[in-house]
């Protein structure tokens, strides 16, 4: 073949891998604007639920009055509506939203260090552990919620989360299988303290554990929402600032290392990220499973966990489906709370077994 | 650590006296060897001889109990595991499953040793990326789910991420295995296009021959032999560390060595080594 003819071939090639690139570059883009649409309309269905949280309950409020109070003045204009809306419904609904966003990111961070799509913080022990530490405070002092509450429930979780890393050892290969028995054997010891101790104390306080267990948000107040709020702001800025290692955690341990990641501190740095979030939503909101479970799987099914998107709509869904718990848990029953780790349970296990469903039946 | 040999210093990446040992057991033992600017090398050797174990004390996963792996002159466990990071890529077979990863996500992760904690991809990076993933013929799957590909369109996506990771040396544990003939030739001449030091460690021999300027041979944790493949592959060499008989002629084509397998004459008395190392 005459040279010129080789040379020309070799720019027609380059041409079309530049093409390539170029389409390559496209393909992304458009993922990326969707991603960013899909954001958006998940923003406004957020605010839209804050909307009907603050009007359904007990107390029928239109969506008008809802709107007009935002702009009363105090308690002038609306009367009893603005306290109800301002004083009762708007912490609790900033506390669901916090307690869904704080699970949802607490089972992302253990699905994705563990490479278990079912791992949660019941799976692991850190629910346990914290409940344990909260009913320690409870059946020692009497009180159902100390301004000590959270740091009992911290130290319950941390204690699970060390006794988890010392069983599991530092053998990187067997590390995360070894977690994970470790987490369901810890998870039953834990909850068999906890029974043994409610054998033992009051029935009063075994009401009251009862209740705090099952889950609620009506503890909510605006002075005990600062706390919630940093700490789960603060480890969804970290999460986004790891958001790189934590996909390559997913290629496996190996693969992570040789991108020059430090596995075992990065694994421990999130399990401790796990356990605050966890331990500051046990202690406010009692315990509420499936939520660390089920939320991640169902932005998953939507779109790529890799990307930034992923992790805030995580936060986002997880955040707007624990307002609508905490609606129905209002409405359901007239003059009547029901608990709201019963409704997570129940609605979430229905979404859940209908979306596998729908994805058994999804073409690749 | 520098080097004292003068072998070394013209050379990429070297062990000298490399051991490792887990639960007792001697898996690698006095290793020495160099490795090119710019060559191909192969590692071969019967199940358990200790090729996976010598890539991961070169990719730095584990620590050598005597001996030191030399990156640039240098010990590669007093650099920063993300400068080694920066330098070196590795190829592995593992994958992810049951996590909605797309090939443009598997990719992206070869900028982790590249970019800081805040920081976003900028355009420069999207263009690396993009190219990366047309240069392995990915382009019409970028927005796809990593673990919806085949394994050939994986073990692409996973040299993709190599590329973006701009590395001086690209380590490979088994690239070939589970893929057809077609994917074996197409990934080891797509590996060969990027003009990048490249240490693999291969079971199909033909294939390493066909493709290595350098092989090394591995046995029971040993180095038995090492050179070009016309020097390594030889009945002797077959019949000692593989246990098979075999006829070595020279490829129709290409000017390397070819084997030809005699079926019915395995030698049973070939001691194979450990089948966990």
């Amino acid at each position: 073949m005459p040279n010129s003819q080789v040379k020309q071939q070799g720019v027609a090639t380059s041409k079309i891998q530049s093409n390539l690139g170029v389409e390559a570059a496209n393909a992304m883009m458009s993922k990326t604007f969707r991603y960013f649409i899909i954001t958006i309309v998940t923003l406004v269905i957020g605010l839209l639920s804050f909307f009907c949280a603050l009007s359904f309950g007990a107390a029928e409020i239109s969506f008008s009055d809802v709107w007009q109070s935002f702009f009363a003045n105090e308690g002038k204009d609306l009367g009893f509506i603005y306290r109800i809306i301002w004083e009762l419904r708007m912490p609790r609904a900033i506390l669901a939203f916090l307690a869904g966003c704080g699970l949802a990111i607490s089972g992302l961070i253990l699905q994705t260090v563990t490479r278990n799509p079912l791992a949660d913080p019941y799976l692991f022990g850190i629910s346990s552990g914290a409940s344990l530490g909260v009913v320690i405070l409870i059946t020692f002092t009497g009180s159902v919620l100390t301004g000590v509450a959270p740091v009992a429930a911290f130290i319950g979780s941390l204690l699970a989360m060390v006794m988890l890393m010392l069983i599991a050892g530092r053998r990187q290969s067997q590390q995360v299988e070894s977690m994970l028995l470790a987490g369901v054997a810890l998870s039953f010891l834990f909850s068999s303290i906890t029974n043994l101790l409610l054998y033992h104390t009051d029935p009063q306080a075994v009401t009251a554990v009862l209740f705090w267990t099952l889950g609620s948000f009506s503890r909510a107040q605006w002075d005990n929402l600062l706390f919630p709020t940093v700490v789960i702001s603060a480890c969804i800025t970290i999460m986004l600032a790891y958001r790189r290692q934590l996909n390559a955690m997913l290629l496996g341990d190996e693969s992570a290392t040789t991108l020059g990641i430090n596995v075992n501190r990065f694994r421990i740095i999130m399990l401790l990220l796990s356990s605050l979030i966890t331990a500051t939503l046990v202690s406010m909101c009692g315990g509420i499973g499936f939520v660390g479970l089920m939320i991640p799987h169902i932005v998953r099914f939507f779109i790529s966990q890799g990307s930034m998107y992923g992790i805030l709509l995580t936060a986002l869904v997880g955040g707007i489906f624990m307002i609508w718990v905490d609606i129905l848990s209002r409405i359901i029953l007239q003059n009547q709370e029901l608990p709201v780790g019963v409704i997570t349970a129940a609605t979430g296990s229905i979404f859940f077994l209908t979306l596998l469903y729908f994805r058994k039946n999804r073409p690749n | 650590m520098s080097i004292a040999s003068n072998t070394a210093k013209a050379s990429l990446l070297t062990t000298e006296h490399l051991r490792w040992c887990t639960d007792g057991n001697v898996i690698l033992d006095d290793i020495n060897f160099a490795v090119n600017q710019g060559s191909f090398t192969g590692i071969l050797g019967p199940n358990g001889a200790g090729k996976s174990s010598l890539l991961r004390c070169l990719y730095r996963f584990v620590k050598p109990e005597q001996g030191v792996v030399c990156f640039e002159y240098q010990d590669i466990w007093q650099l920063d595991a993300n400068d080694y990071a920066k330098n070196v890529a590795v190829v592995l077979q593992e994958a992810p499953s049951h996590f909605n990863l797309t090939v443009y996500d598997v990719v992206a992760l070869g900028l982790i040793p590249h970019k800081g904690l805040f920081s976003r991809a900028n355009k420069t990076d999207d263009e690396k990326i993009a190219q990366a993933i047309s240069q392995v013929g990915l382009t019409h799957k970028v927005q796809q789910s990593f673990e919806h590909l085949s394994g050939g369109e994986k073990q692409r996506a996973l040299i993709a991420r190599a590329i973006v990771q701009s590395p001086k040396l690209l380590l490979m544990d088994e690239p070939t295995s589970h893929l057809d003939v077609r994917y074996q030739i197409q990934i080891m001449e797509l590996v060969k296009s990027l003009g990048i030091t490249v240490i693999a460690s291969f079971h199909d021999l033909n294939l390493a021959s066909a493709m290595c300027d350098n092989l090394l041979v591995l046995n029971q944790g040993k180095l038995v032999a090492e050179g070009t493949p016309q020097q390594v592959i030889t009945t002797t060499m077959l019949s000692d560390v593989f246990g098979v008989c075999a006829h070595v002629d020279q490829h129709p084509q290409h000017n390397v060595p070819h084997i030809s397998y005699y079926y019915g004459y395995i030698q049973d008395n070939v001691n194979l080594g450990n089948e966990h190392a």
